[in-house]
């Protein structure tokens, strides 16, 4: 009996470590599969790629199409590779807003789609697993070198030299908007230094206004706040912080921390801020109820259109007039690289590589032309359909003027390092959470300086 | 009846589906998240074996120390109210002069079967700093009391445990009625020609005898109370900052966030024996002798 008993337990055991393994076995067959059409793809002769174009490709993609900002450049982008290589489908499946889990998912499972829009830290993990083709061949085929901006070739070459993505999206900024009719209403001056926005937030409160909206929920407009805060002393931000050559001690940290929770406890934002999601803070900000709105510069269509004229952006406060002065032109955002990535066991890496190069640039045609927006990171020879609104012209103008940018969260390196930065700036909101406390969780996570 | 039972090749090949089953889906990813908790490993490329490492970290890790605390505030709240709330409404609804007890057992019910997500949302409507239902009725009062729920490090974890014991305590109750209605009717009789009051029957009779109905609620609710994940995932994110975080949230952000799953499973694993140690403890304490009736 007992050894009935045995029997069937191994059984048990066998069956589940057959499942693994036949997983496994399927994953290296795969591998080697791929290896052998790379070296065919590399010694196949250019005639007979061409000739392979031809034949209908099937290419999955994992792309952003969540709103008009989205959806709408991906469609024109889509239907322009429609004319151009018409043998091309492709399927798209709508990215998930999961700090990349599925896609995580899908590369761990071997199921990664051909082509998928990749950020940095997809990138830094899919690099070390081998699952995004190196495009640097394809990049100087394809000459795309030649179609960036000077200024945004950060955004195609990664810290190692190589590119990994085609990138649309140029250097972005956060931009601190403001409603000039509550201003002007309420008699506030609009605000050049410290004094001044605590002034601003006193009188705000006293006239049943939030001084402040921010969809504090989401982590990074808190991590956005506290950046501006840093660069009034510390151009680069929460970049150095990122890279470990710097300490959350620091006094341009500690200030930028102490500033937050002073204005805070003087009811710089809404009650509940830490709970308020982009809906709810943009309503406010929106519907005339909350004097200043924290948002990258993609919230000035929104804003523009909700608002009119009464809405602008105002150069961030400084220590005092003369820090104002100074730090006018170090903003607090950026880029990196990203864009349209490639799986690297796809069937077609040559058509694939082709395709994510030519979305990437229409993506970016179609945000510089239709959508008002000319941060993109390549080159468009066509020309605007729809004009900038005045919040953008002056972005615009400023562009060349600017001194510094950092980073948003999501372009920080160190994962480690991104969450607690974002944990405790998020706590930073509450205003119950002292500098110290928060220069020892930062500080923990701090990588060591590379 | 006896001439079955000593049928063993019956027995085994009768219970091998489910034990196939178990072992697939339970015991070897445990055994795996264990065994991964032990890698430096980033979920995709290949891990490095680093002994107990991982483990070394946690405990030196002040984040870890939030996540239990969470845990244990969360279970004893649910716990608490869920099992109180429960027993009390429970007899109420048992007892046969109580008027509309069939619409009670079923309202009590209705939670339990609402997703956790539309849950949560009503929630978050009700615990709102502005306007919502908790700090009107203050105002409507005359009470200076408005808070900032979830806002707080201090009172989100509570606001958050009490929307977890809201939603279940439903189930909880429909476990205790039926334990009540399981006692036998003639211990109440005996009881009551004794000249006991309600109260004492229900002390010295129903509960004893409930006794492997509350072992059973105990295990579920405290498990699902160091467990916690969806609520504080859907309502704050774990925050303000990591003032809600969980052993299951804490595994998450390591996991996820992070993409450091060797020791988001080393959380995991510190999770399971902590659950492991609260039911051996609940079996230890609670219905050690079977009550036959």
């Amino acid at each position: 009996m007992k050894k009935m008993a045995i029997f069937m337990m191994s059984l048990c055991l066998v069956f589940v470590a057959a499942c693994g393994s036949a997983g496994n076995n399927e994953a290296a067959n795969n591998k080697t599969t791929d290896e052998g059409n790379k070296e065919t793809a590399t010694n196949a002769a250019p005639e007979e790629t061409k000739a392979e174009e031809a034949k209908p490709v099937k290419l999955r993609i994992y792309a952003q199409y969540a709103d008009d900002d989205t959806k709408l450049p991906y469609d024109y982008a889509v239907a322009e590779l429609k004319k151009e290589m018409p043998n091309v489908e492709l399927e798209l499946e709508v990215q998930a807003q999961d700090d990349g889990q599925k896609l995580k998912t899908y590369a761990a499972t071997g199921n990664l789609p051909d082509i998928y829009q990749a950020g940095l830290d997809i990138i830094t993990t899919f690099k070390k697993s081998g699952n995004i083709l190196e495009l640097d061949s394809y990049v100087d085929e394809l000459g795309f070198r030649d179609k960036m901006y000077p200024s945004t070739m950060n955004t195609l070459v990664a810290d190692d030299g190589h590119t990994y993505a085609f990138p649309y999206a140029g250097n972005e900024f956060v931009l601190l908007y403001y409603n000039k009719e509550l201003f002007e209403q309420n008699g506030v001056k609009v605000p050049t230094t410290y004094d001044e926005l605590m002034t601003a937030v006193k009188a705000f409160n006293a006239a049943g206004i939030t001084p402040m909206s921010l969809f504090a929920k989401e982590k990074w407009p808190t991590v956005a706040l506290f950046d501006m805060f840093v660069t009034r002393n510390e151009p680069q931000g929460i970049l150095k912080l990122d890279k470990g050559e710097a300490s959350a001690s620091d006094p341009a940290y500690k200030e930028a921390a102490d500033k937050i929770i002073e204005l805070v406890k003087a009811g710089m934002l809404p009650k509940g801020a830490t709970n308020l999601n982009y809906d709810q803070a943009a309503a406010l900000f929106h519907q005339g109820k909350a004097a200043m709105f924290l948002n990258g510069q993609w919230e000035i269509a929104e804003s523009t259109k909700q608002l009119g004229d009464k809405a602008g952006w105002m150069y961030f406060p400084g220590k005092d007039a003369a820090n104002y002065e100074a730090s006018k032109y170090a903003f607090s955002g950026g880029g990196g690289p990203g864009g349209y990535a490639v799986n690297p066991d796809t069937k077609d890496k040559d058509v694939a590589a082709k395709v994510a190069a030519f979305l990437s640039l229409k993506y970016a045609e179609y945000k510089y032309t239709e959508r008002g927006n000319p941060l993109v990171s390549t080159k468009v020879d066509k020309a605007i359909v729809t004009e900038y609104p005045p919040m953008m012209k002056q972005l615009s103008d400023d562009i060349a003027k600017i001194t510094s940018t950092t980073s948003f969260a999501w372009g920080l390196s160190d994962a480690k390092f991104k969450a607690a930065i974002e944990d405790a700036s998020q706590s930073l909101m509450t205003g119950a959470y002292s500098s110290e406390q928060f220069i020892e969780d930062v500080n923990k996570a701090i990588p060591a300086a590379k | 009846m006896n001439k079955f039972l000593g049928n063993k090749t019956a027995i085994l090949l009768f219970i091998l589906p489910a034990l196939l089953l178990y072992t697939v889906m339970v015991f070897y990813p445990i055994v795996q998240t264990f065994f991964r908790s032990m890698y430096e490993w980033d979920g995709l490329s290949e891990g490095t074996f680093i002994w107990f490492d991982n483990y070394t970290r946690l405990f030196q890790d002040s984040l870890f120390f939030t996540s239990l605390k969470n845990g244990l505030i969360f279970a004893v709240i649910i716990t608490v109210t869920q099992i109180g709330i429960g027993s009390i409404l429970a007899f109420a609804v048992a007892d046969a002069k109580f008027k509309g007890r069939k619409l009670l057992r079923i309202s009590f019910f209705i939670p339990v079967v609402l997703s956790i997500t539309v849950v949560c949302q009503l929630w978050l409507s009700i615990y709102n700093g502005e306007y919502g239902l908790i700090n009107k009725i203050f105002e409507m009062i005359g009470l200076e009391y408005k808070q900032d729920w979830l806002s707080s490090s201090k009172s989100a974890i509570v606001a958050i445990a009490f929307v977890n014991a809201w939603q279940y305590m439903g189930y909880h109750f429909a476990l205790l009625l039926a334990g009540v209605k399981s006692v036998p009717e003639q211990y109440m009789e005996a009881a009551r020609i004794d000249g006991a009051t309600k109260l004492q029957a229900i002390l010295k009779i129903n509960i004893p005898m409930m006794a492997e109905t509350y072992k059973f609620c105990l295990v579920f609710a405290i498990t699902g109370g160091l467990n916690a994940f969806a609520n504080m995932y859907i309502m704050t994110s774990g925050g303000p900052g990591t003032s809600t975080y969980t052993l299951t949230y804490l595994m998450y952000r390591s996991a996820f966030r992070v993409g450091e799953f060797g020791y988001g499973s080393a959380a995991a694993a510190i999770l399971v024996i902590e659950c492991l140690i609260a039911t051996l403890i609940i079996n230890r304490l609670i219905a050690r002798e079977r009550i036959s009736y």
